[in-house]
């Protein structure tokens, strides 16, 4: 293997590299300088194997019109998909009226704001399943194929509770983050406690700290958390969790870690309440 | 060297880091992070290190940041460093065994998860992760010198 004799390797080059990656190491952690650009390569690199993927997809299609089988199969796939379809959108559904009926009580004026309610179901294009079982960042990415509008800190729903916001998109790809990212925060409720529930970088993990000892209100472990709808971009009295464990940090802090019950490993559509 | 040997060098690497995140639901769960990319680049810099310098280093780094990376600059630093290590000692390495190189790149890729997580995910950080981590490596690093190998030496002459 040795073709060459051995050579002096000068260290300057190496340290100016690993210095201008150091800078823009900390650039990116600490400004999320890169961020558009990260996700202009990501967008990039799924929607190329979107279309590889659509090229198979339509080939093996008419493959398949030759064989009754596979159509059999395809019609079942079909019929698969319109029933997840028809779960997430009645779900949304009846968000969307609980949320209309309270509008409905105030005044007239926001007659329009119901009007404006709507729910849009997208496929899941990608998921980093990587980085959501081992890393802070939890995202995902939805398939736009029809080029709606959809615009930045929607809810994201599952069928059966939230899911995540988006945060933008690139091509026709929409970028959600789910609840459990580090960056996440979502106000909840349980009795009386109110909270911000900020994602801990854990798959199916939320978590929220109180200040005083009375905020915890004998909410213990398996009680039910909600939405609290602060915030204004998730409608309140959804179901997001439980209490899983509450920890002693200090005399008046209290940790209490919430188990979501929406995971995303088991869904490959989302629904999203749009003009909430 | 030819830019499409750098691009092929490129997309080794990158399938490495794409096999990595296709296996990485199932292996994860059982406290395991394999770094087949890694050990890709690593392979790369020990077979060719006369072709392959820092400005290789960074911009294979940048790229995989771009493509796979949750921040810009982890990657570039990872490979610029492990590239100058790999560059001072590869003639020693050569006479080393089998045994003592597959504990050099399973260190490399140990130290590299170490610092993924504390800097990314501190709440994610395990001694087992990286134990476990630390032997998966060193067979996944056999595994890649000898495929990686037959490769260079059948079908990427230069």
């Amino acid at each position: 293997m040795a073709r060459t004799t051995p050579t002096f390797t000068p260290i300057g080059k190496y340290a100016l590299a690993f210095l201008i990656s150091l800078a823009l190491m900390v650039g990116d952690l600490s400004y999320g300088t890169f961020s558009p650009l990260r996700g202009f390569f990501k967008a990039s690199s799924i929607y190329s194997r979107l279309v590889v993927s659509n090229l198979f997809n339509s080939l093996e299609d008419s493959i398949a019109s030759f064989q009754d089988k596979k159509s059999l199969l395809q019609s079942n796939e079909m019929l698969r998909r319109e029933l997840l379809q028809m779960q997430a959108k009645d779900f949304l559904k009846r968000q969307s009226d609980s949320i209309s009926k309270d509008l409905i009580h105030l005044e007239g004026e926001f007659q329009d704001l119901i009007k404006n309610m709507d729910i849009k179901i997208f496929k899941i294009a990608s998921f980093e399943s990587k980085n959501y079982l081992c890393c802070s960042t939890h995202e995902l990415y939805l398939s736009n194929s029809k080029k709606l509008e959809i615009g930045s800190n929607l809810p994201v729903s599952n069928g059966n509770s939230f899911i995540g916001q988006t945060t933008g998109g690139h091509f026709s790809l929409i970028k959600v983050i789910l609840l459990s990212d580090i960056e996440h925060v979502l106000p909840v409720k349980s009795k009386n406690l109110f909270c911000n529930a900020r994602g801990v970088g854990k798959p199916l993990f939320i978590s929220c700290v109180t200040d005083h000892h009375e905020d915890l209100n004998g909410n213990k472990v398996n009680d039910p958390i909600f939405t609290s709808g602060l915030g204004g971009i998730f409608p309140k009295d959804v179901l997001v969790g439980t209490i899983s464990s509450v920890t002693k940090l200090s005399l008046d802090r209290h940790e209490i870690m919430i188990k979501l019950i929406a995971n995303p490993l088991d869904e490959n559509y989302l629904g999203i309440l749009v003009g909430s | 060297m030819k830019l499409t040997n750098h691009l092929i060098i490129f997309f080794t690497i990158l399938g490495g880091f794409w096999f990595d995140a296709s296996i990485s639901l199932l292996t994860i769960p059982f406290n395991v992070e394999p770094c087949i990319g890694l050990l890709v680049f690593c392979y790369w810099i020990f077979a060719i290190p006369e072709k392959l310098h820092s400005s290789s280093a960074f911009m294979y780094g940048l790229l995989v940041d771009l493509f796979f990376g949750q921040v810009i600059g982890l990657h570039m630093i990872v490979f610029v460093a492990t590239s100058y290590l790999i560059h001072v000692y590869v003639f020693r390495f050569r006479l080393f065994s089998y045994l003592q190189v597959t504990i050099f790149f399973a260190a490399v890729c140990t130290f590299f998860l170490a610092c993924k997580y504390l800097i990314l995910s501190p709440a994610n950080y395990s001694y087992s992760l990286l134990i476990l981590s630390f032997f998966v490596n060193a067979l996944a690093w056999l595994a890649v010198y000898f495929l990686m190998r037959s490769f260079r030496r059948n079908f990427f002459i230069i």
